[in-house]
């Protein structure tokens, strides 16, 4: 069993049949940049200002009308998608043998969506990330692509010794020729926290999309009596005596951590999707694209 | 040890369940490592504590303690272990429970003495291990064996459970000696339990007994109750009756009462009453009634034993004696007669057809040669009869013997009195002489007869002074008091838990006179010929045939009728019936049993007629609710003390308890 093996291929393609045909694409590569400009596609009107170009006034309503409008025009541009994915040992919690590691149906996600823009002659870019930017796939085009972004996502192994998403960011803005979609895919066990990150992305007019990814077992530990707790990324070791008030504890703060990260979503307008590592990735392409329907 | 001993040494094998438990131990304290994403969380959750305080170290051995000792305890409870002096404690037991009237005074903590007493029982039941036996005695009135020996516990607390109340007076000694004749009967050693709560004058001697324990129950409690009460016909009154009461303050305080008298509904007297502590109220009041009815005293007051607040007694209703007097004319006679208290005197010149009921006839000179049936008086018989044969007549006649063992001449002074026209009498049957002259001849004379027995006075009235004396109204008067027999008797008042024995004839009589009337009536109505009843087969004559020749037959069934309305069929030898021991308090009733009736019949009895016996508590020591000697209490009862179980039970609730502790500190993950 392969991480994209045949089958893989076949639920790609079947996502992306539906992403054009169901949800009129609606979730990347079909979405048009908001510049005006030099582009045949009519926009709107506005009122003529001195030093606007004459030949973009609409004649025909200044002779209808008397009214000097000027006609403005949607220019149209490849779109930009860049995917930050988190490389760190933390992603590395679920099950290895079935491919439900967070590190691995953070990859299938990738390439779904890799595959999904890259059909749409979209531009893709992969950014892998753990305290830093760690491996990059450069800007590549055409669906012919997919193939090298599968095997790029295929060598990955992950690295680091924690997780920085604001240093990934920060590569990220200053490596992008243009600004476009940001696909983050984490868990987001970050010491400094997610927001510095995200920000950065939306300060630079980035459009942050958040995929957080997290196994069951984090949520839901089942940990009682004395153990000693050991950090996949720094190592750190914690001897812990956990009993039920503790576990109870745990569980609340893990949910609220969730929650904290989907309103801080909600309030930035932010595409925002979670999913345990055990869903099926196009189960979870599929709740994107819902979500996506949602917001239009 | 001396003060615990182990019946099964074998259980102290369980004790090898250790080794595992110390090795699940050694395995449980190992740490587990568990490899995690992040540390962030459980750093928040643990920044405020550090996560292994220095006691904590230790908890897991306070684990392994408590698990031990769960099963040190759970092994000792194996072993049955034994107190010393539940050792000593005899395999047989027989528990004598005291369910006296003063057994239900409750005490300060609102339970009564009985239940107190019961409750005691059950952990003693509780307490029998196997092999042991035990036997319930009460001790209430009369001592009964309410259960006898068993081992099976269930018998034994459904038997403590339903333990009635009696309103009998303590009867410690009785019931001891009833223990003792029980345990006799059984092998092995025995030991009398006692609970009582020491109302009673006999239990100091079985103080220092080996075998005879004694507990009380109950704590001192005021109390004011009548402790003697009778009553009794006045010995000058015809119609009066006296009744005797004694009230005692077992109060520490002096108490001011009334003690209410009724009659049935009426109320007949209010006597005030202030008694010092200890002090007796001793009162004979005089009243007067010929209604009879239930005579009652009771104390107007609210203390510790409400029993003995209230006493009653059977007061007969005084009916009038019917006399027929056959006589051409007698003042002296007729005079003498009706001075006799409720005398109703009728007067005729020859005897009428039919006769009719009588109580007495009285001939005065002219009786038939068959005298008529029925309880007669005859003065100066003119004539032979089927009794007598009268021959010449006697000179001067005196007196030279009185029968004073006869109740006819009590108080009949013949000195110097003339017995003129009196005449030789040769009596042809049984007779009793009462008044003869120097040659035995009788001047005063009881036949006896079936159909009622003949008094004879053979002397002219008016020849001689004895009209004069004062001895003729006063044998008039004996004699027509003794011919009413049991009426004016009065049955005295029981103590609860007596026995007496009483005269039935009265109600026997009546009962067959209805059964007779019943009888004939259906004869009449069925005999189409309707033959007429002769003079000799008038009623009364055929009912005192019928009496007497059924008298010792049992064809009328009795029943004794509880103050609570429970019947007991009742016996009789003769007239009498003896009822008891009574242990209601109340009045008990004798009465025809009813029968089941025919189907032509509505009713099952043939008379209403009934004989009433009055019980009362009327105990000095049952209403001294302070015991005169302090038993060991309750309390001081090792096994109550417990609880009532035996040791290895609290070991294992209380191993359970450990256990249950631990399961709940450890594996829910309380301590941590």
């Amino acid at each position: 069993m392969e991480l994209f093996d045949s089958n893989f291929l076949k639920r790609l393609q079947y996502l992306s049949i539906v992403s054009r045909r169901v949800f009129r694409g609606q979730l990347l590569a079909q979405r048009r940049t908001k510049q005006l400009g030099g582009g045949i596609e009519f926009a709107d009107h506005r009122q003529y200002t001195a030093g606007d170009d004459l030949r973009y006034l609409d004649w025909n309503i200044y002779a209808r009308f008397d009214d000097m409008l000027l006609k403005r025009f949607q220019e149209e541009e490849d779109l930009h998608v860049y995917f930050l994915l988190d490389l760190s040992p933390s992603m590395t919690q679920g099950d290895a043998s079935k491919f439900q590691r967070k590190f691995d149906l953070a990859r299938r996600v990738t390439a779904a969506l890799a595959y999904i823009a890259l059909a749409d002659l979209d531009r893709v870019s992969v950014l892998a990330y753990a305290d830093g930017v760690q491996q990059v796939l450069p800007m590549t085009r055409g669906r012919n692509q997919i193939l090298s972004v599968m095997r790029f996502l295929e060598r990955l192994e992950p690295t680091g010794t924690q997780t920085r998403l604001a240093a990934a960011a920060k590569d990220l803005v200053h490596r992008a020729q243009r600004t476009g979609l940001v696909v983050i895919l984490s868990d987001f066990f970050d010491q400094e926290g997610f927001r510095s990150g995200i920000d950065q992305l939306r300060y630079r007019r980035f459009e942050p999309h958040v995929i957080q990814l997290y196994t069951q077992e984090e949520a839901e530990p089942n940990l009682l009596g004395d153990v000693e707790l050991i950090e996949v990324e720094t190592g750190d070791r914690r001897k812990l005596t956990i009993n039920e008030r503790k576990l109870r504890q745990y569980k609340e703060l893990f949910r609220t951590f969730m929650d904290d990260m989907e309103n801080y979503c909600r309030h930035y307008s932010l595409s925002y999707s979670r999913s345990t590592a055990d869903t099926p990735f196009d189960d979870l392409v599929m709740q994107m694209m819902r979500a996506s329907m949602m917001h239009v | 040890m001396n003060w615990l001993e182990f019946s099964n040494l074998g259980g102290f094998w369980w004790v090898l369940l250790a080794l595992p438990i110390v090795a699940f131990y050694i395995l449980k304290i190992r740490v587990r490592r568990r490899p995690v994403s992040t540390l962030l969380f459980w750093d928040k959750l643990f920044e405020e504590k550090k996560p292994r305080a220095w006691w904590q170290n230790l908890r897991h051995l306070l684990s392994l303690l408590l698990q031990l000792a769960f099963l040190i305890l759970l092994v000792i409870a194996l072993t049955d272990p034994l107190w010393s002096w539940q050792k000593e404690q005899q395999k047989t037991t027989i528990l004598v429970i005291d369910n006296s009237a003063s057994m239900s005074v409750q005490d300060a903590g609102g339970q009564a003495r009985l239940d107190q007493a019961k409750t005691a029982a059950r952990g003693l039941i509780r307490s029998m291990r196997q092999g042991d036996q035990m036997a319930i005695i009460t001790a209430g009135g009369q001592p009964k064996v309410a259960l006898g020996f068993t081992d099976h516990q269930n018998s034994l607390l459904e038997t403590i459970d339903n333990l009635p109340l009696t309103d009998g007076p303590t009867a410690i000694q009785p019931s001891i000696e009833t223990a003792t004749r029980l345990a006799n009967s059984s092998t092995g050693q025995q030991e009398t339990i006692v609970i009582t709560d020491g109302c009673s004058s006999d239990l100091e001697q079985y103080l220092e007994q080996e075998k005879v324990r004694l507990y009380g129950v109950g704590q001192p409690t005021d109390n004011l109750g009548i402790t003697r009460f009778q009553i009794r016909r006045s010995p000058v009154d015809p119609i009066g009756y006296q009744a005797l009461i004694d009230v005692t303050n077992y109060s520490k305080e002096t108490q001011k009462t009334r003690v209410e008298f009724t009659l049935g509904e009426d109320l007949v007297d209010v006597i005030p009453l202030e008694l010092e502590p200890g002090q007796t109220m001793s009162r004979v009041v005089d009243y007067t009634s010929r209604a009879g009815g239930q005579f009652t005293a009771e104390l107007n007051t609210e203390d510790g034993l409400m029993a003995d607040n209230q006493a009653v007694a059977v007061l007969p209703e005084l009916a009038p004696i019917r006399i027929l007097m056959i006589s051409t004319g007698n003042v002296f006679l007729q005079s003498v007669l009706e001075s006799v208290p409720l005398v109703q005197l009728e007067i005729k010149d020859s005897v009428p057809e039919p006769l009719g009921n009588w109580d007495v006839l009285v001939f005065d000179g002219n009786l038939p040669e068959n005298p008529p049936p029925g309880k007669t008086i005859v003065l100066r018989p003119q004539s032979s009869s089927s009794l007598w044969e009268l021959g010449d007549v006697l000179s001067d006649p005196i007196v030279a013997r009185v029968n004073d063992s006869s109740p006819v001449t009590q108080h009949v002074k013949l000195d110097n009195v003339q017995f003129p026209e009196a005449k030789k009498m040769e009596p042809k049957g049984e007779v009793d002489l009462l008044v003869v002259d120097p040659l035995e001849q009788p001047l005063v004379a009881r036949f006896v007869r079936p159909q009622g027995d003949i008094v004879v006075l053979n002397c002219g009235l008016d020849k001689g002074d004895l009209p004069l004396r004062i001895a003729f109204p006063v044998l008039m008067k004996n004699t027509i008091e003794w011919f009413q027999g049991a009426q004016r008797d009065m049955v005295p008042s029981l103590k609860v838990g007596e026995t007496l024995s009483v005269n039935v004839s009265e109600l026997l009589k009546r009962a067959r006179q209805a059964k007779r009337h019943a009888a004939a009536t259906v004869a009449a109505e069925t005999d189409s010929a309707g033959t007429d009843l002769t003079s000799e087969d008038t009623p009364n004559a055929v009912d005192e045939m019928v009496v007497q020749s059924a008298s010792d037959s049992q064809d009328i069934q009795l029943e004794l009728v509880s103050p609570s309305d429970k019947a007991f069929p009742v016996s009789y030898i003769g007239d009498q019936v003896t009822v008891g021991p009574l242990q209601e308090q109340g009045v008990w009733r004798i009465r025809q049993k009813a029968e089941t009736p025919a189907p032509d019949q509505e009713v099952g009895r043939t008379t209403d007629h009934q004989l009433m016996v009055s019980c009362n508590l009327v105990e000095p020591m049952e209403s001294n609710l302070t015991p005169p000697i302090p038993l060991p209490a309750l309390d001081d009862w090792p096994l109550l003390v417990l609880g009532g179980r035996s040791l290895w039970f609290y070991l294992t609730c209380l191993a359970l308890g450990l256990i249950t502790t631990e399961w709940w500190l450890y594996q829910r993950r309380i301590v941590g």
